[in-house]
């Protein structure tokens, strides 16, 4: 962990400073990572354990029960597969809209281009908060609450302006060579998108599709403003409910929140440099 | 056949019709109502709200709450990306760890945070205790600045990993060639620190100072889940005023009032933001 490979050139790096560059990061490191340790150590306990004080700081065996106990008492299944369906439903609004919009803002020129951008911008700093009100009552006066389809039309709302973003900076690197080449080669502009673009940025629609996935499978505010039915819930809802039951167990509640934390942070750990670029090439440039 | 001028409007309308419905219009719904008063329109819930030591008592906490925030994301992310600014076995694994509490949802995040703060069998009062003079737990919900202190920290710990990855590329991005250069010229760790590093990520570090201050000020989920926004009142920064307003004592008027403060809030950072975009590409 801590043995340097030859840093940069330019630098040499003494071995004392070595040592204590590495001891640092491992320090640093425990610290950012204990919650998350902790977070897992405390769903593999049994319920005798959870409540010792000062609790041990090493597992003494692994039990799964809580994990058990949460799926056959707790209608965990249930809310997964519900934000599974409402975040694939985002996914597949964002995609609708965000690739002709990348596709105009990357590849055409037209007034109002950079109006549209600065727009964009706007709409993503809005605090949701700023919204959250208004849109209840529009929701209320169109009979869409308690309707989880279209929770997913508001998430979309407020992700595909990033999206767009990141989709756009994608676009930008495929070079406009091959894009002319298939139009003269007879394509049409849908065909020239389908066929040589869309290929061509995968990478950046697969970033897109999971921003705009967990964005959604995340999200809280709005999911608990406009959802009240108890068999409409979504994970984030059921577990902020779990939370203010005094009668669950903490760790089932340290459980759930394992449960519902295990596919964002693996899609992020797996996409994470290639997501880095994709918003480091839209926002910072050199 | 589309003619070829009105081609990119069409392409941009889906995406716009959603963004007027569901972002814009509401907003401005929002301001219309916060105009609203028994006798027609008028700023009668502005000067309420400008006569309400509460709301003053709240903007204090969302400046402190904002700032804190900012800086320590901004400082702690920094620390971390220079000291990763190297080469070492295991660099990429934790990279890898640094990505979790950024993937890792609000909710369980505040659960995360509770449980460890739990007066009778939260971890963290292990290591309080551990402290000199510590004898009984701190009832860190309970008490006003320590739940400041909590909510602050959850939403640092949450948010940093981000800003650490950014700056991280940013660094990794100064050519060798100018350290090289600066070596020659006789600077030492301090000189090349200030000469060619910070010139060098200066961009990135103004546009996520930025950004930073857009997460903090929107900051809801967290807050409202670890302390409701208490004990009394001490926590709750404008997201949660705002949903206060509007959830708990139906005053839509209000709600829609310190509603139009944030919205002036954001219009004014995403002005900086754009003039941040501006300067960074001229230079």
């Amino acid at each position: 962990m801590t043995a340097a490979a030859p840093g940069r050139s330019a630098r040499r790096v003494f071995p004392i400073e070595a040592a204590l560059r590495g001891l640092a990061i491992v320090l640093v490191s425990a610290i950012v990572f204990f919650p998350v340790y902790w977070m897992v150590l405390s769903s593999l306990r049994s319920s005798s354990e959870s409540l010792s004080f000062p609790p041990p700081l090493l597992p003494h065996g692994l039990d799964v029960s809580a994990y058990v106990q949460l799926f056959s008492d707790k209608p965990i299944a249930r809310w997964l597969a519900l934000s599974t369906l409402v975040a694939s439903l985002t996914v597949l609004a964002t995609l609708v809209l965000v690739i002709p919009a990348a596709y105009a803002l990357s590849r055409l020129a037209w007034r109002g281009r950079s109006a549209f951008g600065l727009l964009l911008l706007f709409t993503q700093i809005m605090p949701a908060a700023v919204v959250v009100a208004p849109v209840l009552a529009l929701y209320r006066s169109l009979g869409w609450t308690d309707s989880l389809w279209a929770l997913a039309l508001l998430h979309t709302a407020f992700v595909v302006p990033l999206c767009a973003w990141v989709l756009k900076a994608s676009f930008d690197a495929v070079p406009r060579e091959l894009v002319e080449a298939a139009l003269i080669d007879g394509c049409n502009r849908w065909t020239a998108l389908w066929l040589v673009l869309l290929p061509l940025t995968r990478p950046g629609l697969v970033a897109v599709s999971v921003i705009a996935f967990f964005a959604s499978w995340n999200e809280y505010l709005f999911a608990s403003t406009l959802i009240t039915r108890n068999e409409l819930y979504t994970a984030s809802l059921g577990l902020a409910t779990l939370m203010t039951q005094l009668d669950t167990p903490l760790f089932v509640l340290m459980a759930a929140g394992v449960t519902f934390s295990v596919l964002p942070v693996a899609f992020y750990m797996a996409i994470q440099r290639h997501l880095l670029r994709g918003l480091t090439a839209g926002a910072v440039k050199g | 056949m589309i003619g070829s001028r009105a081609f990119p409007y069409l392409l941009i309308l889906p995406m716009l019709a959603l963004e007027g419905a569901l972002v814009l219009y509401p907003i401005a719904r929002g301001a219309l109502s916060s105009l609203e008063t028994p006798a027609g329109f008028g700023l009668d819930t502005y000067r309420r709200m400008l006569a309400d030591p509460d709301f003053w008592a709240m903007i204090g906490r969302t400046v402190l709450f904002t700032l804190a925030v900012d800086a320590i994301i901004l400082a702690v992310g920094l620390g971390l990306a220079l000291l990763m600014n190297w080469s070492f076995r295991g660099r990429g694994l934790v990279r890898s760890l640094l990505t979790v509490p950024w993937a890792i949802p609000e909710v369980p995040v505040a659960i995360t945070f509770v449980l460890m703060l739990d007066p009778s069998f939260g971890v963290f009062n292990a290591f309080v205790r551990l402290l000199p003079g510590v004898e009984e737990s701190p009832q860190w919900l309970l008490d006003p600045t320590l739940a400041m202190l909590v909510v602050i920290a959850a939403t640092v710990w949450k948010g940093f990993p981000f800003y650490s990855l950014v700056l991280l590329s940013a660094l990794q991005a100064v050519p060798d060639e100018l350290y090289e250069a600066a070596t020659m010229d006789g600077a030492g760790r301090v000189g090349q620190f200030r000469y060619i590093t910070l010139p060098g990520i200066r961009g990135s570090l103004a546009l996520l100072a930025v950004l930073g201050f857009i997460y903090s000020t929107q900051q809801f989920t967290l807050i409202w889940l670890i302390t409701g926004g208490g004990p009394v009142d001490a926590t709750t920064t404008l997201a949660p005023a705002i949903y206060m307003q509007a959830f708990r004592f139906y005053d839509f008027g209000y709600a829609g009032a310190i509603a139009v403060v944030g919205f002036l809030i954001s219009a004014i950072a995403t002005t900086a933001f754009v003039l941040v975009q501006r300067g960074m590409a001229e230079s």
